[in-house]
């Protein structure tokens, strides 16, 4: 298998002096569901966010589906993002437009203005649409306002735009921390699905260790903009947990 | 350090400098007024004596400035019964009574004077929405309720005549007629006096021009302010010399334009168009530009960013990216805006038609320089009715915006 991501020696430095990624480096093969682990602060988003370019890195490299997205700008840039979807904690949907048209953005990287204004009367892009919204079994909210559903529909419409850009890589930053535990499992599952049937690599970041084990196949642990920890989920016991989430740190059971 | 040092000084110079000048300021312009004292070369003077006095306070330590600028919170330093305690009460004193000076404040005219106010207060309280007029078909009318030739004959004098109360009227008649013509007829005279509602006609379309013309100033600012928001906006504007000029540029601009007065843009168009309700409009339109463009570029810069990272990490470009994530989270708070910034206009198209912009404004104007005072009232009342109904029903709108 290829890799489908190389990070190497990625250092962010923010405009008020935190350091926040210290001489990262990471490897990820086409196919996995890699899971972030560690503490708030630890330089997850910052990680995530660098990989798709919505904020610079300061020093290092990025290669992901064969482009160089440290150097890439303008059209070349877009190309990269558009085989990226990314899912955020708080969904960032835009919140008085219907499922249906958040779901369509998910295609603007693919097409032009004038395209993207007149989207009702591309057949096309409603049906794929509609398939991704039936996907996440959302296809009779498809005209209902993203405000008026719930946290765990909203994160199904935010895959849904995801899935609209197929994509080859999906970024998953914290996906499920606004969430309750039921719906947790159940955003995680389609997560789960996207990167078992349609072999989409899945990089996530979770503070659950249940959801860890049950959907990962590799998880790597961040402390302080450092890794601390990379391997199976199963490899992490309580001494690696301790090591990651600090020694106070007591395991939380998620079902 | 060292510099910092010579910034405070600085600092502490030219606010004890500035202090001082005051305080020769007033007490010149005290002495002047009260002992009618004129002083040659009065500025020169002024700024010496505060040139020696700050120099000398500022050498012992007495600086207004220094207290100031300290480091230590105002609230926290000793104010009562010390040197600059007393100086600020000091100032106090004699900007209150300069400023009672400058402003001519006389309560004794207030309370004594009423009585020239007496023409427009009955106006505004018995505005002459109808009038009263015998024409041709009232002579023909009072003809046929056998109201005698003779009568008729002394009221040809005030046919089609126009009297805006029953009693302006009546005064009338009692010249033309005598006691017992007067005692018989009065009555039916009155009732086949047309009512004429011209007034109000009048001030009707005068107002509807007022109102059109606040809202053409409104929908054509529109599209001007709509653009010059994105360039206003930090968040929107790229971190790069080219886009920090822009928004510069364009905040600079919008805030010289808004802090000039519609009313002054309406006296330079009603010289430029012509008095009449289109220079009221472009002031009106100029005003509303500058305003909009800051309150919408405001709006801009406080919506919620995720949506924007969003719509960019899917691969859309920057104008895309306005589309489906910056404009759905503006477009109803603009649009409360602009129906505010209508309500407003209309208020403001009032005042601007004072000064040649047209509309319900100019009517009152020259109905006051003819001091016909019963129509000032229709008028007067007219515009607190729309003022009312606009803000009402603005309000509400708006309120409903909000929820969306
Ligand atoms: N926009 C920012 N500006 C400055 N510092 C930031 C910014 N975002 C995050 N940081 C800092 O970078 C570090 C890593 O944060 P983050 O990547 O958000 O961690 P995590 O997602 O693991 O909680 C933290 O110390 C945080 O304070
Ligand atoms: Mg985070």
């Amino acid at each position: 298998m290829n890799n489908i991501i190389e990070i190497k020696d990625l250092h962010k430095i923010y405009a008020r002096g935190t350091h926040a990624l210290k001489g990262m480096n990471l490897t990820v093969k086409e196919g996995e569901f890699c899971i972030l682990l560690g503490l708030s602060g630890s330089g997850k988003s910052t990680l995530l966010r660098c990989m798709n370019k919505l904020i610079d890195s300061t020093s290092g490299e990025i290669y992901i589906c064969d482009g160089d997205v440290v150097k890439a700008t303008g059209k070349t840039l877009r190309r990269i993002r558009r085989q990226i979807g990314m899912i955020f904690q708080q969904f960032n949907l835009i919140k008085n437009l219907t499922a249906l048209t958040n779901v369509l953005t998910g295609k603007l990287g693919y097409v032009s203005l004038g395209h993207s204004v007149t989207f009702a009367q591309h057949k096309a892009d409603m049906k794929l649409a509609m398939d991704n919204l039936k996907r996440v079994g959302l296809l009779e909210f498809a005209d209902k306002k993203v405000k008026n559903l719930s946290g765990g529909q909203q994160q199904r419409v935010a895959i849904a735009r995801a899935l609209m850009q197929n994509p080859r890589v999906i970024l998953a930053d914290e996906p499920v921390a606004s969430l309750d535990p039921a719906t947790a499992d159940s955003v995680m599952r389609y997560l789960g699905e996207l990167n078992k049937k349609d072999n989409m690599t899945v990089i996530c970041s979770l503070h659950f260790l249940s959801l860890a084990r049950k959907y990962g196949t590799r998880v790597v642990a961040l402390k302080d903009g450092e890794i601390v920890f990379e391997g199976t989920p199963k490899e992490i016991d309580e001494k690696k947990f301790k090591k990651i989430y600090g020694e106070e740190a007591e395991e939380v059971e998620i079902k | 350090m060292k510099n910092n040092k010579i910034k405070s000084i600085i600092q502490a110079f030219f606010t004890d400098l500035l202090f001082w000048i005051y305080v020769f300021g007033c007490s010149y312009f005290l002495i002047h007024s009260w002992f009618e004292i004129e002083l040659t070369n009065t500025n020169i003077h002024i700024l010496i004596a505060a040139l020696v006095f700050t120099l000398v306070f500022l050498s012992f330590g007495m600086s207004l400035g220094r207290k100031i600028f300290s480091p230590t919170k105002l609230t926290n330093l000793k104010w009562k019964k010390t040197f600059w305690g007393w100086t600020i009460v000091f100032l106090l004193v004699i900007t209150f009574v300069v400023g009672w000076n400058l402003v001519e404040v006389n309560p004794y005219k207030f309370f004594t004077q009423f009585k020239n106010a007496r023409g427009i207060s009955s106006g505004i309280f018995d505005p002459s929405i109808i009038g009263y007029k015998l024409t041709e078909k009232s002579f023909e009318e009072l003809r046929e309720n056998d109201v005698p030739l003779v009568v008729l004959e002394k009221l040809e004098r005030i046919k089609n005549k126009s009297y805006t109360t029953k009693k302006v009227l009546s005064l009338d008649l009692k010249k033309k007629l005598d006691a017992n013509e007067l005692l018989e007829y009065k009555s039916s005279i009155f009732e086949y006096a047309q009512k004429n509602s011209n007034m109000l006609n009048i001030a009707l379309s005068a107002l509807a021009e007022t109102i059109f013309l606040a809202l053409l100033a409104t929908i054509f600012a529109i599209p001007f302010a709509f653009v010059l928001s994105f360039l206003a906006a930090r968040n929107l504007m790229p971190k790069t010399f080219l886009g920090n000029s822009v928004y510069l540029i364009v905040r600079t601009i919008a805030t010289i334009f808004r802090s000039i007065e519609a009313i002054v843009w309406a006296i330079i168009f009603s010289v430029w168009v012509g008095i009449g309700p289109f220079a009221g409009m472009l002031a009106l339109m100029i005003h509303s530009i500058a305003a909009l463009t800051k309150l919408y570029s405001e709006q801009i810069e406080n919506i919620d960013e995720g949506p924007v990272e969003a719509i960019k990490a899917t691969g859309a470009n920057t104008f895309q990216v306005w589309i489906f994530a910056v404009i759905p989270q503006i477009i109803s708070p603009y649009l409360a805006f602009t129906i505010y910034r209508w309500d407003i206009n209309v208020r403001m198209a009032t005042i601007v038609g004072f000064v040649g912009g047209g509309g319900i404004g100019l009517l009152l104007l020259q109905q006051q320089q003819l001091l016909r005072w019963h129509n000032v009232g229709v008028i007067i009342w007219l515009i607190a009715a729309v003022v009312w109904i606009m803000d009402m029903t603005s309000a509400k709108v708006r309120a409903k915006l909000v929820e969306m």
